[in-house]
């Protein structure tokens, strides 16, 4: 009997352990989950701090579904991109863009998705690649640290021969109370050393149940400058037609 | 013209308004001045351009969307067709018939797009002048029976056309378009059915189109109208595109064979291929074959030439290449250059590029136009090396 007693013991003793230090999958996983919700609207602003100082605001509306396989993005403002849009689904392997001005939609081959959203220090491959943390890189945990204060765990991504990101590497702490991922390092697809960008997510709010950070800012490390997104509304599970996610819901 | 411009948008707002419309307005001003040397002689043209957007949604489903272009031009606005052609070919111009051959830049205002759009579940109808820009090629497009591109500004927009269009969603990736214009008579009205597909990572569509081409005899003139013979003949287009990514590289393809009544058929093919190199480096290459176009400079008529310029054919040339590098210089300048070849004539223009984004609703484009061609050919030194300053700014 005593020795059932310790065997339970030292079960749990294993489980705990375990659950208290998941794995570097596991963490990316969890990641993963949070910030590929089943269906989300948002429109976040977008302020871009050019090389001369100067800001440009952009606003946007944003729709996802299916666990980030579809995403639609549409510009309000400014004026000069005003209804320009981009649909992106199979985890933006298929990219399609909108142009108002000459009514025309194109598809994008997924190179496309290394261009920088409007300017900005965002690529739409950091904005709409959905699994990516996943199918694109291999994960490992790293000794445990902090980001704003906060007790985090840490990963390593290292890029996956067969994926043609423009990352070699990211390094992400990630909050372990609720596992937002509060700061993200990208490194140079050529020199795994080159540190070429940081996100640093803040402001996290529980929408829905669904902790949320409503500010991001990126950091570009090679030129100083830097984006900042900020989240002005979102919800989740919201009902959306998979109608909106074609050539006609592109063009509306 | 300032009247129809302001009656245009007067009625619009008040229908809208009256209607309890949510109505949004927007546009741009776009002033440009271009200049080119021609025969030793360097001339300047300045344009001012007002495109004011209106849309209307008065629910959901219907939607009302119109836009006026007004456009006033300065400076050189009327050039001789002769100066731009080989001594040759304009030593054979009837000397009566000279002053006939101007290209004229005359102020105007147009109601450029006016139309109403019902969205049901699966199906949109657009009634009135809307763009129809089928293809999806980016220097040229073998399917587009519609419009005639510039090929040194190939993305700026295309005029409306008055149709009836019908756009049946068939499930996400498949559709089917039909539109009806209407002309004189049925014989006469464009057609243009569609089916629009996708399969793995690949679009595709079939496009059957039939329309009324019209072209002049330029050494002819009609007594009546005083103005060129015009010659009115019917054109069936049967054709396709199909657009996707292969290797890694973005692929894309069209094709048009086109049936003409009384000329001779012609068929026009594109191919074209792109990429995006991690330093944000873009490259895009075309291949366009159009067989209107004749194989070598030696077979050009003075009449190629005039239809040409006037839009009344899309290609002199038979074999033409369009190459075009953009690169991000800042978060706010972006170099290009373009180089069109003509593999017929062995001709060549080259139009390096600057995209200036001075402010969030204000964008500068200047370009150099370089023609390095012999006399007679599509690109030569005699169209006039210059260049192109152009400011827009939205509202």
């Amino acid at each position: 009997m005593k020795i059932k007693i310790s065997l339970f013991f030292f079960i749990c003793l294993v489980y705990r352990g375990f659950a208290a230090e998941p794995s570097g999958e596991a963490i990316i996983q969890k990641v993963n989950e949070l910030l590929n919700p089943e269906s989300c609207y948002a429109r976040a602003e977008m302020t871009i701090v050019t090389t001369s100082g100067d800001e440009r605001t952009f606003v946007y509306d944003s729709w996802s579904k299916n666990y980030g396989e579809k995403n639609l993005i549409r510009y309000i403002k400014p004026g000069r991109v005003r209804n320009q849009a981009t649909l992106m689904l199979n985890h933006a392997d298929d990219i399609w863009m909108y142009f108002p001005r000459t009514q025309r939609v194109r598809k994008l081959a997924s190179h496309f998705k290394k261009q920088k959203m409007e300017g900005s220090d965002f690529s739409y491959e950091d904005i709409g690649s959905g699994n990516s943390f996943i199918d694109d890189f291999t994960s490992k945990r790293l000794e445990d640290g902090k980001a704003d204060g906060i007790d985090c765990y840490r990963v390593e991504l290292t890029r996956k021969p067969d994926s043609d990101l423009s990352y070699s590497r990211l390094i992400m702490s990630v909050d372990k109370t609720n596992y937002v991922p509060l700061i993200i390092e990208y490194y140079d697809e050529k020199d795994p050393q080159n540190k070429i960008k940081v996100l640093h997510q803040s402001d996290i709010q529980v929408i829905q149940g669904i902790p949320t950070a409503m500010k991001m800012v990126m950091h570009n490390t090679e030129n100083n400058k830097e984006t900042s997104m900020v989240i002005d509304e979102i919800k989740y599970n919201v009902n959306l037609d998979d109608a909106m996610f074609s050539e006609r819901g592109l063009k509306k | 013209m300032k009247r129809i411009l302001i009656s245009t948008i007067c009625a619009g707002v008040i229908l809208c308004y009256g209607q309890t419309w949510a109505v949004d307005l927007s546009g741009y001003f776009e002033t440009q001045l271009m200049g080119a040397d021609i025969k030793n002689q360097f001339y300047l043209l300045h344009s001012n351009k007002l495109r004011v957007d209106l849309y209307g949604e008065l629910n959901s489903r219907i939607t009302f969307a119109a836009n006026v272009n007004a456009i006033s031009y300065h400076g050189k606005t009327k050039w001789s067709v002769p100066d731009f052609i080989s001594a040759k070919l304009a030593a054979g111009i009837p000397e009566d018939l000279l002053p006939y051959y101007v290209l004229q830049f005359e102020d105007r205002a147009v109601l450029d797009n006016a139309y109403v759009r019902y969205s049901g579940k699966a199906m949109d109808i657009t009634i009135g002048k809307q763009q129809i820009s089928p293809g999806v090629g980016y220097a040229w497009n073998p399917v587009d029976v519609f419009n005639y591109k510039d090929i040194l500004d190939p993305t700026y927009e295309q005029p409306g056309h008055n149709a009836i269009r019908c756009d049946f969603t068939l499930n996400s990736r498949f559709s089917l378009n039909a539109l009806f214009g209407a002309g004189e008579q049925w014989t006469d009205s464009d057609k243009m059915i569609s089916m629009k597909g996708g399969i793995s990572r690949f679009d595709f569509s079939v496009i059957f189109a039939e329309r009324l081409r019209s072209i002049h005899d330029y050494l002819t003139l009609d007594p009546n109208t005083q103005f060129f013979n015009e010659i009115r003949e019917k054109r069936q287009m049967l054709g396709g595109f199909i657009d996707g990514e292969l290797l890694g590289l973005g692929i894309w393809s069209e094709y048009a064979y086109n049936h003409m009544a009384v000329s001779e058929s012609f068929y026009e093919w594109l191919i074209g291929s792109d990429y995006t190199f991690n330093s944000q480096t873009y490259i895009m290459v075309e291949y366009y074959r159009n067989t209107m176009g004749k194989p070598d400079d030696q077979k050009y008529t003075f009449n190629d030439w005039m239809r040409y310029f006037s839009q009344e054919q899309k290609a002199i040339c038979r074999d033409q290449i369009y190459l075009y590098i953009l690169q991000p210089v800042t978060d706010l300048v972006q170099i290009g250059f373009s180089s069109i070849v003509s593999l017929s004539d062995k001709s060549v223009a080259l139009l390096p590029a600057l995209n200036w984004s001075l402010s969030e609703n204000l964008a500068l484009l200047t370009y150099l136009n370089l023609y390095l061609g012999d006399e007679g050919t599509t690109y030569s030194r005699d169209l006039g090396n210059g260049a192109l300053i152009r400011l827009t700014a939205y509202f």
